[in-house]
C-alpha cells in the first residue's frame, strides 16, 4: 500500500510540473500594443509619416464641425431671420438662429474643439517638415499646406469667437489662444490665455503669406497657392485693407488660370452630376465621398427631393420668399431654389455627398470689384466689368454703371447661403435682424467647458 | 500506520474525508431518502466522534464498516442533519429538506465554498430556483430585488438591452461600474458589442434556467480574491451539475403575451388644435396681425400645419384623432420551452439542458429568439483524479430597434400630431411612404423603418470550461481549469428606399454587415488544502489566473441595390464603407486565501491577490489587493449556548482593498491613429496623450455585520454596515481642447459609499399551510468627495453632473419656480449665492440669470425586495414586490418637445391643458406661445420623482398529487400562471420610471427618459413535467 501511494504521488507531481510549465512565461504576455494606433513617439519619423499626418490635417478641417459645413451653416444662421426660416430641432442651431446662444452651445463647443484639434495636427506636420527630404518643392508644399490649414482655422475662430474688426481696439480685444507647437503632454503652458484679435490676425496673415509663397499652383484636391491667396483676400477684406484684399483677389484671378463656369447650376451637385469632382471654379473645397466626409451644409440646408435622386437633408433651413424677391427677373440664381412641401430650399446644398465649396472664383471677382471701387482703382479690371461678369453668368443684362450697393448686393446673391452672411454683415456694419452689427449676441461664447477647465480664459460679453 | 482495506476502498473511496479508523464492530448498511421517498446521493455518513465516513451512492445506499451500535451522523447539503443510533443492520433514513438559509453552501470563487454560518465576508446568494422560468431574457434582470444592496435597472423595455447593475453604489466615475461576472470560473464578456441602437447585454446568451446559484461578492473580503476587478462587486454564476441517482427529466413550457406597462395621455386633435391656435393667437397679438390675416400665425397653423399634416382632413373633420401610441405598441406573444436532464452514477454525473425562447417586443419591430444547449459533465477518472467539462452553446437572434434618440425609434411617434392619420389616404400606405408625400407626418414616421427596414443581430456564443482535479495528499488537492468564452456575432441591416427621409443613406436602399469575434480565454490553477480536527478547521487556496481577451471586428456597408430583393452587400452598386479592427487585453494574477475556524466559534480569514494588466503602464501595472476578516459565533459560546430564542448569532467584520481596471484597453499610451484619411488618401492623427503612471482605481471597504437566527432558525437574518472609499479614480480629466485633445485619463479624485443592508428570512407558517417571507432592504449613500475641480457632465442636455459632496451624476440645472399668475411667464429661482452662503430665492423669467443647482439624484437611496411564498397541499403562490426610493428621473428628453407649451408642433402631454390662460390663473404650466420658449428650457420642471414599488412577479401554481402520478411513472406535474410587472405604484408622469435612455446611458448619465420604451407587463401560463 505504501508503495502505491508514493507511485501515485510521483505521478501526480509530474502532472503538476507539466501544468506549472504551461503556466509560466505569462508575464511578458502583458506587453501588447494596440492595433489601430501606433506609439506617438514612433509616428513622425519619416517623410511618409509627415505626408500622412498632413492628410490627417485635411481630415481634420473636413470635420462637420468646421469646413465640413458647420462653420458656414452657423455663419448663415446667426440672426439671418430675413432670408432663412430655421425649423430644425437641434437646440444649438436653433439658439444661434434666434441669437440666444448660451455658453454651452453644442455647436460653439464642437467647432472650437474641432478647429484646435486640426491646429494640433497642423502643428505636428510643421514640427516635422525637416523629415521631408525627397525634394525642396515637396517640403515647401507640405509646409505651405499645413500653414494654410492652420491659418484658415485661426481666421474662422477669431471671427466667430471674438469682436469683429472695427468694434473697439483689435490690439486689446481678446481673440483666441494661439497654439503654434504640437501637444505631447499637458503642462501649465497648455492653459493659455486669449491672444489679442490683432495678434491672431497677424499670425494668420504671416502664415498665409508664407503659404502662398511655398505652395504650388496646382495640387490636385489639396490647397494651392491660389487657395492661400483667396483666403488672404478674405482676411484683408475683413480688416478693410482693400488694397491688399484686391491685390490678393487679383493674383488669384490672373494667376490661377481659372475661369468662371459658364453654367451657374453646374457649380453644384458634384456627386450626383459630376462624379465627385469639384468644378474648376472652386478654389478650395472639401471633397466628400460616400465613404468619407460629411457635407453638413447639406445636412441642414438639404432635403430629400423626390425628383432629384441622391438629395437628402433635415429640411431645417427653409428659404423665405423675401429672399427670392431680391433677385431680378430672369436671374438663373432665382431658379436655383426648389419648392417642396410648401417651402423653398436652396439647391446649393441638396447633394448629400456634394463637395463643400470653401472659396470659389466668383467671390474673387466681387472682392476685387469692391476693393477697386472703394479705392477708386482698377487693379486687373474695373469694378463694373467684374460685376457684369457675374451678372452675365447669371443670365442678367450688364449694368451701365455700378455703385457699392450694386457690388454688395451682387455678392450677397451670388454667394447666398455659402457661409458669408454673418461676417459680411459685420464688415459692412449692417444690422443683423434687430441687432446691431457689433452686438455681443452675434459673437459665439467661449465654450463653457473651456472656461471651466482653463482659468486663464475670459468669457465674451453676455455669457 | 494507515491500513486500508482495498475491497472497501474500491467501493467507497468517493469522497472520504479522512481515512484512519481501524476495523472493529460490524458494518451497517442502509438507504437515505428525502421526505418524498426519493433517494439522496452524496449524503455524508459519519460515526459520531470518529472520522470514518462514507457517502451514499446514486440509489441513496451506503455501507459503513465497524458502525454497529454506534451513533451515525447523516449530513447533506440542503438537508437537515440527523443523528441515528445504528441498532439495525439495515437502516432506512429520511432527511428533511433544510429550509434554513444558514446551512446553505455559498460559492466563494476558485473552487471554494463555505457554509453560510461560517462566512466572514458578505456574499448574497440567489438560488437558481428562485429565478427560474422568469420571462426576463438575462440573468442580471432576474436578480432585481433578490439580493440586498444589488441595484438593477434595465435601460428600457427593448429586448436584450443593457442592464445597469450596481453593487453597493457607484464606485467609479469614468471607469465601468458594472460588476465582474464569472461563469463557472471564467470571467465572461458582458460589455455591449452591438453597432446599432443602444447597448446590448451579452448576458442574454446565457440560459438563466441553467443556473444553480448566483453569488454576489459584495465586500472586500469576499471580493479580494478577484483583486483588481472586484471593486464593483463580483457575480459568480454556477450552473447546475449532475447528481448520482435516478435520471430526472424535466420539461417546462410556458406561453403568454406582454404589453407595455403604460400609455401616456396625449392631446387629441381637438385639444391639440385648441392649444396650438392659442399659441398662434398669442404670436399674432404680439405682431399686431389679425388672426384672420392670411399671413397670420393662425392661418399658418391651420393651413400649413394641421391641414397639411392631416392630408387636408382636419378642416373637414376636426374631431378625427389618432393616438400614435396605438401605431407602435403591440400585444406581444411570448413562448419558451425548456428541457433539463440530470443524473449520473458514482463516477459519471451529467446535467444537460435545451431551451428555446421566442419573445416579441411590446414595441413594433422588436423580437428576440434564443436557443441554447448545455452539457455539464463530471467524471471520476480514478481514485485521485476528477475531470469534467461545462459547455454551453447558444444562438441569440435579435431584431433590433434604433436607439431612443432617433426619429425611427417607434416611441417617437408620440410626437406626431393627433390629426395625422396612420395611413396616407392617397396611397393606402403608412403615412409618409413614397410615392405619397414623404414629408408628412411632422417627423419621420417610425413605422416605415419597421415596415421597410430591418436590423438583426445574430450571436453565437460558447461558454466552456474544462477542469482536472487531483488529490495529492490527504487534504491537499490541485485543480487546473481551462475556460473559454467565444462570442461570434453578425449584424445585418437593410433599409429600403421608403425609409429615405430618415434611415437609408441612398436612393435605392442601403445595407450593412458587421462581424464581431471575441475570444476570451482563461486558465485557473490552484492548490487547495483542508485540514479538520476537533478544534481546528483550516482551508487554504493558492493559485494563479491568466486571462486573455481578443476582440476582432469587421464591417462592410453598401448602397444602391438593383431592387429590394437584393439585400446583401454583394449586390450594392457602391460599397460605401468597410473596416476591420482589433483590441486585446490580458490579466495575470496570483492569489492566496485562507480560512481558519477555531472550536467552531472563532473564524479568521485572509486573502490577497497580485494582479497585473496590459491596460496600465509597465511601472504601474502591478497591484496587491489584500483583505482580512473575522467572525465570532456567539451562540457556540457557553453564555449563549442555552438561549431560548436565539438559535444563532455571529458577529463578523472585514476590511480589504479591491480595484477597478475597466477603463478600456491601452489608456496609458500616447498614440497616433490611422483613421484620418481624406478623399481616398490615407492619413493619421494624434489621438491620445500618454500617462505612464496610470494604475488601478482602488476601493478600500470595511464591513461589519451580524447574522442571526431565532426560534430554531425559523427566523434568520443579516444586518450589515459598510463603508467604501474609492481613491485614485480612473478619471477622464478634461483638458483645454486648445491642446487638440479633450481629456486624459488620470488617477484623480475620490468618492465614497456607505450603507446598511438588512436581510430577513422567516418561516411564518410551517404546517400544511406554509408561508415564508424573504425580505431584503438596502440603504446606500454615495458621495463624490474630490474631483479636483473637474466639470463632468452627461445625459440629456448635459443635466447629469458630477459634483463634489453629491452622488455621481446628480441633476444639475436651474430651478423652476412655477408660473407668474400675472402674465403666464415661466419663472426660475435665481439661486445665486449670497454673501452669507444662502441662496437668493428671488424669481426671474430670464432663464440665463438662474443659477444651476443640484435638484435631483438618479441614484436610489433605498432599494428593497420582498417575496412571500405560500403553499397548501398542491397549491403554491409567490408574490414578489420590489421597489426603489429617493431617486429622480429626467424627462427633459421628451419634455422639451412634448410638455413644452408648443415650442414645437409636436403633440403635447395632456397636462399642458392646464396652462396659464389669463391674468390671475394659478398653475404650473406656462402660457402657450407658438415657437417661443416659455419654460421649456432645461430645469427642475423636468426632474421628476422616479421612485416606484412594483409587483414584479405574481405566480400561482398547482402540483398534482405525486401518488397519482407515480402510476404513470411521473414525478411531478405543475401547472402555473404568472404575471410580471402587473402593478406599478409610482408618481412618474411618463411611461415607466425604470429607464436609462440608451442614447445617453453612461456611468454618470442615469435616470434619463428619452422616448424610452417602458417595461413589458407579461402574462404567462405554463406547465412543468418531471419524469
Amino acid at each position: 500500500m505504501k508503495k502505491s501511494i508514493y507511485t501515485n504521488i510521483s505521478k501526480r507531481a509530474s502532472a503538476i510540473l507539466l501544468l506549472g510549465i504551461l503556466a509560466t512565461g505569462c508575464e511578458k504576455r502583458l506587453d501588447i500594443t494596440p492595433f489601430q494606433s501606433i506609439a506617438a513617439d514612433k509616428a513622425l519619423l519619416s517623410e511618409g509619416d509627415v505626408n500622412v499626418t498632413l492628410v490627417g490635417a485635411y481630415d481634420g478641417v473636413q470635420s462637420a464641425s468646421t469646413y465640413g459645413g458647420d462653420i458656414m451653416v452657423l455663419n448663415e444662421l446667426i440672426g439671418n431671420t430675413t432670408n432663412i426660416n430655421f425649423t430644425g430641432t437641434f437646440a444649438g442651431l436653433s439658439d444661434a438662429y434666434q441669437t440666444q446662444m448660451v455658453s454651452n452651445n453644442s455647436f460653439a463647443t464642437g467647432t472650437w474643439a474641432s478647429a484646435y484639434n486640426t491646429i494640433n495636427r497642423c502643428n505636428n506636420v510643421l514640427s516635422a517638415v525637416d523629415k521631408i527630404t525627397s525634394s525642396p518643392a515637396r517640403k515647401n508644399s507640405v509646409e505651405g499646406q499645413a500653414l494654410f490649414l492652420r491659418a484658415s482655422m485661426y481666421f474662422e475662430l477669431v471671427r466667430l469667437y471674438a469682436k469683429t474688426i472695427g468694434d473697439g481696439d483689435a490690439a486689446s480685444n481678446p481673440g483666441v489662444p494661439l497654439i503654434l507647437k504640437p501637444t505631447s503632454g499637458v503642462t501649465s503652458a497648455d492653459y493659455p490665455p486669449r491672444s489679442s484679435v490683432k495678434a491672431v490676425y497677424d499670425q494668420v496673415i504671416a502664415d498665409l503669406i508664407k503659404a502662398e509663397s511655398l505652395l504650388p499652383s496646382t495640387n490636385t484636391i489639396y490647397a494651392t497657392k491660389w487657395a492661400a491667396a483667396a483666403q488672404l483676400s478674405r482676411v484683408y477684406l475683413q480688416l478693410k485693407n482693400y488694397t491688399e484684399a484686391g491685390n490678393a483677389a487679383n493674383r488669384v484671378i490672373t494667376g490661377s488660370g481659372k475661369t468662371l463656369n459658364s453654367d451657374f447650376a453646374k457649380l453644384w451637385f458634384t456627386f450626383i452630376n459630376n462624379g465627385g469632382a469639384s468644378p474648376s471654379e472652386y478654389l478650395f473645397s472639401m471633397v466628400v465621398t460616400a465613404q468619407d466626409g460629411t457635407n453638413s451644409m447639406s445636412t441642414y440646408f438639404g432635403r430629400a427631393i423626390g425628383s432629384i435622386p441622391g438629395t437628402n437633408g433635415r429640411s431645417d433651413c427653409k428659404i423665405k420668399a423675401a429672399h427670392l424677391a431680391q433677385y431680378e427677373t430672369g436671374d438663373v440664381r432665382k431658379n436655383f431654389f426648389v419648392l417642396s412641401g410648401g417651402n423653398y430650399y436652396t439647391q446649393k446644398h441638396l447633394d448629400r455627398y456634394g463637395n463643400v465649396p470653401i472659396m470659389r472664383l466668383a467671390e474673387m471677382y466681387l472682392t476685387r470689384a469692391e476693393a477697386n471701387f472703394r479705392n477708386a482703382t482698377s487693379v486687373g479690371a474695373t469694378p463694373l466689368a467684374d460685376v457684369n461678369l457675374i451678372r452675365q453668368r447669371a443670365g442678367l443684362a450688364p449694368l451701365a454703371t455700378v455703385t457699392l450697393d450694386n457690388i454688395t448686393k451682387e455678392r450677397s446673391l451670388e454667394l447666398a447661403f455659402e457661409g458669408l452672411y454673418l461676417h459680411d454683415s459685420k464688415r459692412l456694419q449692417q444690422s443683423v435682424g434687430s441687432l446691431a452689427w457689433n452686438s455681443p449676441k452675434l459673437i459665439f461664447p467661449i465654450p463653457q467647458r473651456e472656461m471651466d477647465v482653463n482659468k486663464n480664459l475670459v468669457q465674451n460679453t453676455g455669457y | 500506520m494507515l491500513m486500508i482495506r482495498k475491497s472497501i476502498v474500491s467501493a467507497l473511496f468517493c469522497c472520504v474525508l479522512a481515512v484512519s479508523a481501524l476495523a472493529q464492530g460490524k458494518a451497517v448498511t442502509g438507504k437515505v431518502s428525502d421526505e418524498n421517498g426519493a433517494p439522496i446521493s452524496g449524503v455524508t455518513v459519519l460515526i459520531k466522534g470518529e472520522k470514518t465516513g462514507v457517502n451514499t451512492d446514486g440509489t441513496g445506499s451506503f455501507t459503513i464498516p465497524n458502525a454497529s451500535g454506534k451513533t451515525l451522523v447523516f449530513s447533506a447539503v440542503g438537508f437537515e442533519s440527523r443523528e441515528v443510533l445504528a441498532n439495525l443492520a439495515n437502516l432506512q433514513i429520511s432527511l428533511k429538506t433544510d429550509t434554513k438559509s444558514l446551512s446553505e453552501v455559498v460559492v466563494t470563487g476558485f473552487g471554494g465554498s463555505q457554509i453560510k454560518r461560517e462566512l466572514t465576508g458578505n456574499i448574497a446568494r440567489v438560488r437558481g430556483k428562485d429565478i427560474e422560468y422568469m420571462p426576463t431574457p438575462s440573468v442580471d434582470q432576474a436578480l432585481q430585488g433578490k439580493a440586498a444592496g444589488v441595484f438593477v435597472n434595465a435601460q428600457s423595455g427593448k429586448l436584450g438591452q443593457a442592464v445597469t447593475v450596481r453593487v453597493r453604489g457607484n464606485s467609479s466615475i469614468s471607469a465601468n461600474s458594472q460588476p465582474l461576472y464569472v461563469l463557472d470560473g471564467v470571467p465572461i464578456t458582458t460589455n455591449d458589442q452591438s453597432s446599432y441602437g443602444g447597448d446590448m447585454n451579452p448576458l442574454t446568451d446565457l440560459n438563466p434556467n441553467d443556473i444553480e446559484s448566483i453569488e454576489v461578492l459584495k465586500d472586500a473580503s469576499a471580493g479580494a480574491i478577484y483583486g483588481s476587478r472586484a471593486a464593483n462587486g463580483v457575480v459568480l454564476i454556477t450552473t447546475k451539475r449532475g447528481k448520482a441517482g435516478k435520471t430526472s427529466v424535466t420539461f417546462n413550457v410556458q406561453t403568454g403575451y406582454a404589453e407595455a406597462t403604460k400609455r401616456i395621455r396625449m392631446l387629441n386633435s381637438q385639444e391639440y388644435a385648441e392649444l396650438i391656435l392659442e399659441g398662434a393667437a398669442y404670436r399674432d397679438k404680439l405682431a399686431g396681425t389679425p388672426t384672420t390675416d392670411p399671413d397670420s400665425w393662425t392661418a399658418y397653423v391651420k393651413n400649413d400645419v394641421m391641414d397639411y399634416y392631416s392630408y387636408g382632413q382636419w378642416s373637414k373633420d376636426p374631431t378625427k384623432s389618432y393616438d400614435w401610441q396605438d401605431a407602435v405598441f403591440q400585444r406581444a406573444p411570448y413562448r419558451q420551452a425548456d428541457l433539463q436532464i440530470r443524473g449520473g452514477t458514482d463516477k459519471t454525473k451529467f446535467f444537460t439542458s435545451f431551451q428555446h425562447l421566442d419573445q416579441t417586443g411590446t414595441i413594433i419591430g422588436n423580437n428576440l429568439q434564443r436557443s441554447t444547449g448545455r452539457l455539464n459533465l463530471d467524471q471520476k477518472a480514478n481514485d485521485w483524479l476528477d475531470l469534467g467539462v461545462s459547455l454551453s452553446l447558444s444562438r441569440t437572434f435579435n431584431r433590433r430597434l434604433p436607439d431612443d434618440n432617433a426619429f425611427s425609434n417607434p416611441l417617437q411617434a408620440i410626437a406626431l400630431m393627433p390629426m395625422t392619420p396612420f395611413t396616407d389616404p392617397g396611397t393606402g400606405l403608412p403615412a409618409g411612404t413614397p410615392p405619397g408625400d414623404a414629408n408628412i407626418p411632422l417627423y419621420y414616421n417610425p413605422v416605415l423603418t419597421v415596415n421597410y427596414g430591418k436590423y438583426t443581430q445574430d450571436v453565437y456564443r460558447t461558454f466552456g470550461n474544462t477542469y482536472l482535479k487531483a488529490k495529492l495528499l490527504p487534504g491537499l488537492s490541485f485543480q487546473t481549469e481551462f475556460g473559454m468564452d467565444y462570442l461570434s456575432q453578425n449584424e445585418e441591416g437593410y433599409f429600403r428606399s421608403e425609409t429615405v427621409r430618415n434611415q437609408t443613406t441612398a436612393v435605392r436602399g442601403s445595407g450593412s454587415n458587421t462581424g464581431t469575434f471575441i475570444t476570451n480565454y482563461n486558465t485557473n490553477s490552484y492548490f487547495t488544502y483542508n485540514k479538520t480536527t476537533d478544534k481546528h478547521n483550516l482551508n487554504a487556496t493558492l493559485g494563479m489566473q491568466y486571462q486573455q481577451s481578443q476582440a476582432k471586428y469587421n464591417s462592410t456597408s453598401g448602397q444602391d441595390f438593383p431592387s429590394n430583393s437584393y439585400q446583401k452587400i454583394a449586390s450594392a452598386a457602391t460599397k460605401s464603407g468597410g473596416s476591420s479592427s482589433q483590441t486585446d487585453f490580458r490579466f495575470l494574477s496570483y492569489f492566496l486565501r485562507a480560512n481558519y475556524i477555531l472550536m467552531d466559534k472563532y473564524i479568521i480569514a485572509a486573502s490577497g491577490r497580485i494582479d497585473a494588466s496590459s491596460r496600465f503602464g509597465k511601472e504601474a501595472r502591478q497591484g496587491f489587493f489584500p483583505a482580512v476578516s473575522a467572525g465570532w459565533i456567539l451562540t457556540n459560546e457557553k453564555f449563549l449556548d442555552n438561549s431560548k430564542y436565539l438559535s444563532f448569532l455571529k458577529l463578523r467584520a472585514s476590511y480589504g482593498i479591491v480595484g477597478n481596471a475597466e477603463i478600456g484597453n491601452f489608456p496609458q499610451l500616447g498614440l497616433f491613429s490611422g483613421d484620418a484619411g481624406y478623399a481616398g488618401n490615407a492619413g493619421q492623427r494624434p489621438s491620445q496623450l500618454p500617462n505612464d503612471s496610470l494604475r488601478w482605481e482602488t476601493t478600500a471597504q470595511a464591513d461589519i455585520g451580524f447574522d442571526f437566527g431565532l426560534f430554531n432558525n425559523r427566523i434568520t437574518g443579516e444586518i450589515d454596515y459598510y463603508q467604501k472609499q474609492t481613491t485614485g479614480l480612473l478619471l477622464n480629466v478634461n483638458i483645454p481642447t486648445t491642446t487638440g485633445f479633450g481629456s486624459i485619463i488620470k488617477n484623480v479624485g475620490k468618492l465614497e459609499n456607505s450603507g446598511f443592508e438588512f436581510v430577513l428570512n422567516t418561516q411564518n407558517l410551517v404546517r400544511a399551510f406554509k408561508w415564508s417571507t424573504n425580505f431584503n432592504i438596502a440603504f446606500n449613500k454615495g458621495k463624490v468627495t474630490d474631483i479636483q475641480g473637474q466639470i463632468i457632465e452627461g445625459g440629456v442636455s448635459s443635466m447629469n453632473r458630477v459634483e463634489e459632496g453629491y452622488n455621481v451624476g446628480v441633476f444639475f440645472t436651474p430651478e423652476f419656480a412655477g408660473v407668474d399668475p400675472n402674465n403666464g411667464n415661466a419663472l426660475f429661482y435665481l439661486n445665486t449665492k449670497k454673501a452669507d452662503g444662502t441662496r437668493d430665492r428671488t424669481t426671474t423669467n430670464i432663464y440665463s440669470q438662474a443659477q444651476r443647482v443640484v435638484v435631483g439624484d438618479p441614484n436610489p437611496d433605498m432599494i428593497f425586495g420582498i417575496t412571500n411564498n405560500f403553499s397548501y397541499k398542491g397549491f403554491d403562490m409567490s408574490v414578489f414586490f420590489n421597489g426603489i426610493q429617493g431617486n429622480q428621473n429626467n424627462i427633459y428628453g421628451m419634455g422639451r418637445y412634448s410638455s413644452a407649451s408648443m415650442l414645437y408642433e409636436d403633440n403635447n402631454t395632456a397636462d399642458q391643458l392646464r396652462r396659464w390662460r389669463q391674468p390671475g390663473d394659478v398653475t404650473d404650466i406656462p402660457q402657450v406661445r407658438l415657437f417661443r420658449v416659455n419654460g421649456s428650457q432645461a430645469s427642475s420642471r423636468y426632474i421628476v420623482d422616479g421612485a416606484y414599488v412594483r409587483l414584479r412577479t405574481l405566480s400561482f401554481g398547482y402540483t398534482l398529487d405525486s401518488k397519482t402520478l407515480a402510476r404513470y411513472k411521473m414525478d411531478k406535474i405543475r401547472v402555473y400562471v404568472s404575471g410580471q410587472n402587473l402593478l406599478t405604484f409610482t408618481k412618474y408622469p411618463y411611461w415607466d420610471p425604470e429607464v436609462n435612455a440608451d442614447s445617453f446611458d453612461s456611468n454618470i448619465a442615469k435616470g434619463n427618459d428619452f422616448y424610452t420604451p417602458p417595461q413589458p407587463r407579461t402574462f404567462l401560463v405554463g406547465i412543468n413535467v418531471s419524469l
